[in-house]
């Protein structure tokens, strides 16, 4: 790769780990690399940036960029690509990676991929690795032409650990008018259910089939196990348990030191709440299921007569 | 008041998948289909402005060869006035840009204030078309919303962040908005709904009625190949009958020290 441009972001004051994730990624396929900071009054980062190997920083510094806007970031990083021609432009795929790379990759009309966890170069064109169906498969896709535009998974590399003499650079004419209007970032009001300091927690999926499940199924094993129930997206969404259960990049972020997963394929959104528990268990009747990847002991079978099976003997060996 | 839904038909959740001998895609000629489940949030919305401005007509489109009609009649049978349907063998495996760029075909001549969709596609799981789609419309968008307050000439949206943190923003129409799961509570058609949808309008567009060629849907993405993920270590899994694998968890337990 000639040269790759990378579009920073930054979280609480500072660089998002994620972005130094993309210099590892973007060093990785050699050449040039070149990086993009957008916001106001961000030239610290940016800085810090080209010190920790993202190269050249540009930094679109405007009032008008204070918050994250589709028209503000797409003319920054529009003016970015016009003055440096990259052939690669790599972007974290996070709310603001998946609003963006689309609409960027219209403008510049040419081809995109997303949420990708591996990039190879191969003659002319990069091939990304990524998965499809909500991780039950990998998918090689071959980007041609250039311009391309790839957003990359959080967490798919390693954050670039070296440092860089590096350089800022400003970049003008990145203010203007913008159709999108940032009013402010709402916080969910803290539920009464807060998973992140259980010891164990017991978690149910789709598997349950119905929400009645909960409570005769699951509840009886959370119980025995003096542990607090959790549960997937999938639940949530379905309006079977209150937000205040979802573990998940969406909800709760856990490590408790025994992760029990009940019929929870593991789709990646999952996967980030739960995969630093100390030790999981799985339970679900696919063998394949994503989730037998990142538990420690999996049970393949029929939930409905696992779980009762499992009550049983915690409830014996508690000598109850 | 127009608003366009756009559709994707995707493998039913429970449909067991295999790969197809080319390696290419999946075997998609004995599975059931489905409406990808982001969008079924998307239709819900659309209809939800119906119901209270009866003025509103919701037009659904969706690419596909001729099995999405049932999802299309689906939609009509949800409540939707009219569905589109796009296909041309040149779409088959194609990328996330030559997707939008033939709904915007249609949605140029449609002329919606509003476009909805979802998110993401259960089965390439990309997240573009919208934002792509967008783009060519020359509207703006807001993706992941999980709520939509019509108010006047624009509309304010929360979009879903990580951790349950919302962003509200403000967003003139004509634009783009891509549903999150969850954002509503999905009706199901009516046995009624059924009836009148078998009524209702379903035309069914080729590449040259919507003033492209294959060139101009050629895939700039290509899928090589797809394959089962490598296995890592993996799971430990306990074997035994019920009762045997019972005793091996409660012993993972104990060793763990919480029993």
């Amino acid at each position: 790769m000639a040269k790759t441009l990378i579009v920073g972001e930054i979280q609480k004051g500072a660089l998002r780990e994620s972005t130094l994730e993309l210099v590892t990624a973007a060093r990785k396929l050699g050449g040039e690399v070149v990086s993009l900071v957008i916001g106001s009054g961000v030239g610290a980062q940016a800085e810090d940036l080209a010190k920790k190997g993202g190269g050249k920083v540009l930094l679109a510094d405007d009032a008008s960029l204070a918050n994250y806007n589709l028209d503000g970031w797409t003319r920054a990083i529009k003016r970015a690509v016009d003055a440096e021609k990259p052939d690669l432009v790599l972007i974290s795929n996070t709310p603001i990676g998946w609003d963006i790379a689309g609409a960027l990759a219209a403008q510049l009309d040419c081809a995109v991929a997303s949420d990708v966890i591996r990039l190879e170069t191969e003659g002319a064109d990069l091939v990304c690795t990524r998965r499809m169906f909500n991780a039950k498969f990998d998918a090689r896709v071959r980007l041609s032409g250039t311009p391309r535009v790839v957003t990359m998974q959080p967490g798919a590399s390693e954050a670039y650990a070296g440092s860089d003499a590096g350089s800022v650079a400003k970049l003008d004419g990145v203010g203007g008018q913008n159709r999108t209007q940032f009013v402010e970032i709402r916080v969910a009001p803290a539920g009464g259910h807060d998973l992140t300091k259980a010891e164990i927690i017991v978690s149910g999926g789709r598997g349950l089939q119905k929400p009645e499940n909960f409570e005769a199924v699951l509840k009886p094993l959370v119980e025995a196990l003096g542990a607090q129930m959790g549960a997937s997206r999938p639940v949530v969404d379905a309006g079977w348990l209150p937000h205040e259960y979802q573990v998940g990049s969406s909800g709760q972020i856990v490590s408790p030191k025994l992760y029990v997963a009940v019929g929870i394929s593991g789709a990646i959104q999952h996967l980030v709440g739960m995969k630093n528990s100390n030790f999981i268990i799985a339970i679900n009747k696919d063998a394949d299921a994503p989730i037998f990847e990142v538990a420690d002991v999996g049970i393949v079978g029929d939930l409905f007569e696992v779980v009762p099976a499992l009550v049983n003997a915690v409830k014996t060996a508690k000598g109850g | 008041m127009k608003i366009l839904v756009c559709l994707k038909q995707v493998p039913h959740k429970d449909a067991r998948l295999e790969l197809a001998a080319d390696g290419k895609w999946i075997q998609d000629a004995n599975i059931k289909f489905e409406i990808n489940d982001y969008d079924n949030y998307a239709l819900e919305e659309a209809l939800r402005v119906k119901d209270k401005d009866a003025a509103t007509e919701v037009v659904v489109v969706c690419i596909g060869p001729d099995r999405v009609q049932q999802s299309l009649r689906t939609a009509l049978g949800m409540g939707a006035d009219r569905a589109v349907q796009i296909w041309d063998d040149a779409l088959a495996g194609t990328d996330s840009l030559a997707a939008a760029k033939a709904i915007a075909a249609v949605a140029k001549s449609e002329k919606p204030d509003l476009v909805l969709m979802g998110l993401m596609s259960d089965d390439t799981n990309y997240a573009l078309t919208g934002p792509i789609l967008a783009q060519l419309l020359g509207v703006p968008h807001a993706t992941g919303i999980v709520s939509a307050k019509l108010d006047g000439g624009q509309v304010e949206v929360e979009r879903e962040l990580e951790g349950g943190a919302l962003e509200v923003v403000k967003v003139p129409l004509p634009c783009l908005l891509t549903a999150q799961t969850g954002m509503n509570e999905v009706r199901y058609a009516s046995l009624k709904g059924i009836m009148q949808a078998k009524k209702k309008p379903l035309d069914k567009k080729a590449l040259g009625d919507l003033g492209l060629d294959k060139g101009a849907v050629a895939a700039r993405a290509k899928i090589e190949k797809i394959y089962t993920p490598p296995k890592g270590a993996g799971a430990e899994i306990l074997s035994g009958s019920k009762d045997e694998i019972a005793q091996k968890f409660v012993g993972k337990v104990k060793e763990l020290g919480l029993l």
